[in-house]
């Protein structure tokens, strides 16, 4: 079972917040079941599967793309701030509660979605699970965090390792190198001499043999 | 004390009528173990040298083999010389690795067939005697870069897959204040791009100064600026590329042409 928890606004009442906590089985499309909170009153409710065909249907959408959609609206608000609107509405003895998630066009909106939302008679209980469900969120982030932060100094100072062996590689190429080409040249000048020297002795040949 | 060669059975002739003197035998064999060996072919031995010698053997060196070198008269050859002519079955020519001391006469045939560092002037050399020769040269000042790329060219050595950025000076950009090596920034990517560099032949400098060929870039283009400012105080202009164009060249094996690296 996955879950995700968002604040929302709404467009005709943007001072009032509201927490909207998602919950589904593997995907989305599958069906859902929504928890609506004030922080005073709570209100929840399931869309079915069968419900979210029949509206992909009524819009003439792919349901995939209709699913996609409803990701976007429900789970992922972050990247599609603005984008959404929602409505809620709830009668005098906040009994029921009708919500509804639209997406937003330059000229106007289309309605993804509406579904009727009960009330939850213990409305203590749910907030008392919503901070629960962020503690266990932040929990879990600082543990992920915490791993993170220790692979990364272990990735640092493998890399230091590495590269401090790597430049004594190098030194040691550069040292062997020019140790070689130092006694590559002792060894190529001393036959150059030689060469030197036996073209003195053709030449000193030379003017004897002219000599005589 | 002579050792008692007489029942040595004769197996070639290699050493007929060579006279040796042995003065120590090696770790392997020891010294008796060289003189009958000696006899076996054909050769004769003395407990002291004299005007028939052919030369002392020494396997290690001690005093009495000390006083023979000072004395300046006799050859004195490595005991592996001997072996080698066991090995081979012949008189094994002398070669300078093998001549622990030489007396003037064979110092002075020495001359004339080998180089100080005893490296032959007419026979063509190999990998292990090379090493042999190398290994004689005592003086091992290192060489400078710019005298390894003006050999290599001189030789057409310069096309070696090792010698890809040879001749190049570079300034690589891994400072965050440019000239202060203090400022290193520390594991980046641009580092290891300065060591390959340097492996594939370049001279990699730490202060951008005049004569710097090359500045190298990572992603960081932050001191560009600065860097392309100090550039038009310089009367010999570097070029400023990415390290593509390093990582790029050595995937290569050739330095490639900087003009489609450049920032």
């Amino acid at each position: 079972m996955e879950k995700i928890l968002n604040r929302i606004h709404l467009v005709s009442d943007p001072e009032a917040t509201y927490f909207l906590q998602v919950s589904w089985e593997k995907d989305l499309g599958t069906g859902f079941s929504i928890l609506l909170s004030d922080g005073q009153f709570s209100w929840a409710g399931t869309v079915s599967e069968a419900e979210i065909s029949r509206e992909a249907a009524d819009m003439e959408m792919n349901k995939e793309k209709y699913v996609e959609e409803l990701k976007k609206a429900l789970v992922t608000r972050e990247e599609s701030a603005g984008k959404y609107n929602y409505l809620i509405s709830r009668d005098q003895e906040n009994v029921v509660c009708q919500f509804s998630y639209e997406r937003s066009l330059k000229d106007g909106s289309f309605r993804l979605g509406s579904v009727k939302l009960q009330e939850v008679p213990s409305p203590a209980k749910v907030v008392k699970e919503l901070i629960g469900y962020c503690l266990d969120s932040l929990g879990k982030l600082q543990a992920k965090n915490e791993h993170l932060q220790r692979e990364n100094e272990r990735l640092f100072s493998n890399w230091s390792d590495a590269e401090k062996r790597l430049e004594k590689c190098v030194e040691a190429k550069e040292k062997l190198e020019a140790d070689l080409y130092n006694r590559f040249i002792l060894v190529l000048n001393e036959k150059k001499a030689k060469i030197r020297n036996l073209q003195k002795l053709l030449n000193e040949a030379k003017e004897s043999a002219a000599d005589a | 004390k002579a050792p008692d060669l007489s029942s040595v059975n004769k197996v070639s002739n290699v050493f007929e009528d060579v006279e040796f003197c042995v003065m120590t035998g090696t770790g392997k064999y020891t010294k008796s173990e060289l003189e009958s060996r000696i006899a076996e072919c054909g050769g004769s031995v003395v407990q002291n040298p004299g005007p028939e010698t052919y030369c002392v053997i020494a396997g290690a060196e001690n005093v009495r083999v000390k006083n023979i070198i000072a004395s300046n008269k006799y050859d004195v050859v490595r005991a592996e010389w001997l072996l080698q002519c066991f090995q081979t079955k012949m008189l094994v020519p002398w070669q300078p690795a093998v001549m622990i001391h030489m007396s003037p006469d064979t110092k002075e045939h020495f001359a004339r067939e080998y180089d100080c560092y005893g490296d032959s002037y007419t026979a063509n050399t190999d990998v292990a005697q090379l090493k042999e020769v190398f290994s004689r040269v005592k003086d091992n000042k290192a060489m400078p870069l710019d005298i390894i790329a003006k050999i290599e060219e001189r030789y057409s050595w310069n096309s070696c897959q090792l010698s890809i950025f040879r001749g190049n000076t570079i300034y690589v950009d891994c400072y965050a204040i440019i000239n202060e090596p203090k400022s290193k920034i520390p594991a980046i990517a641009l580092s290891i791009r300065a060591l390959e560099l340097r492996f594939y032949g370049g001279k990699v400098v730490s202060h951008l100064v005049e004569g710097v060929s090359h500045v190298v870039i990572g992603e960081d283009h932050s001191r560009v600026k600065e860097i392309k400012a100090l550039r038009r105080t310089f009367r010999k202009k570097f070029k400023i590329v990415t390290e593509l164009w390093v990582k790029e060249s050595v995937e290569e094996g050739v330095a490639k042409n900087e003009n489609q690296y450049l920032v």
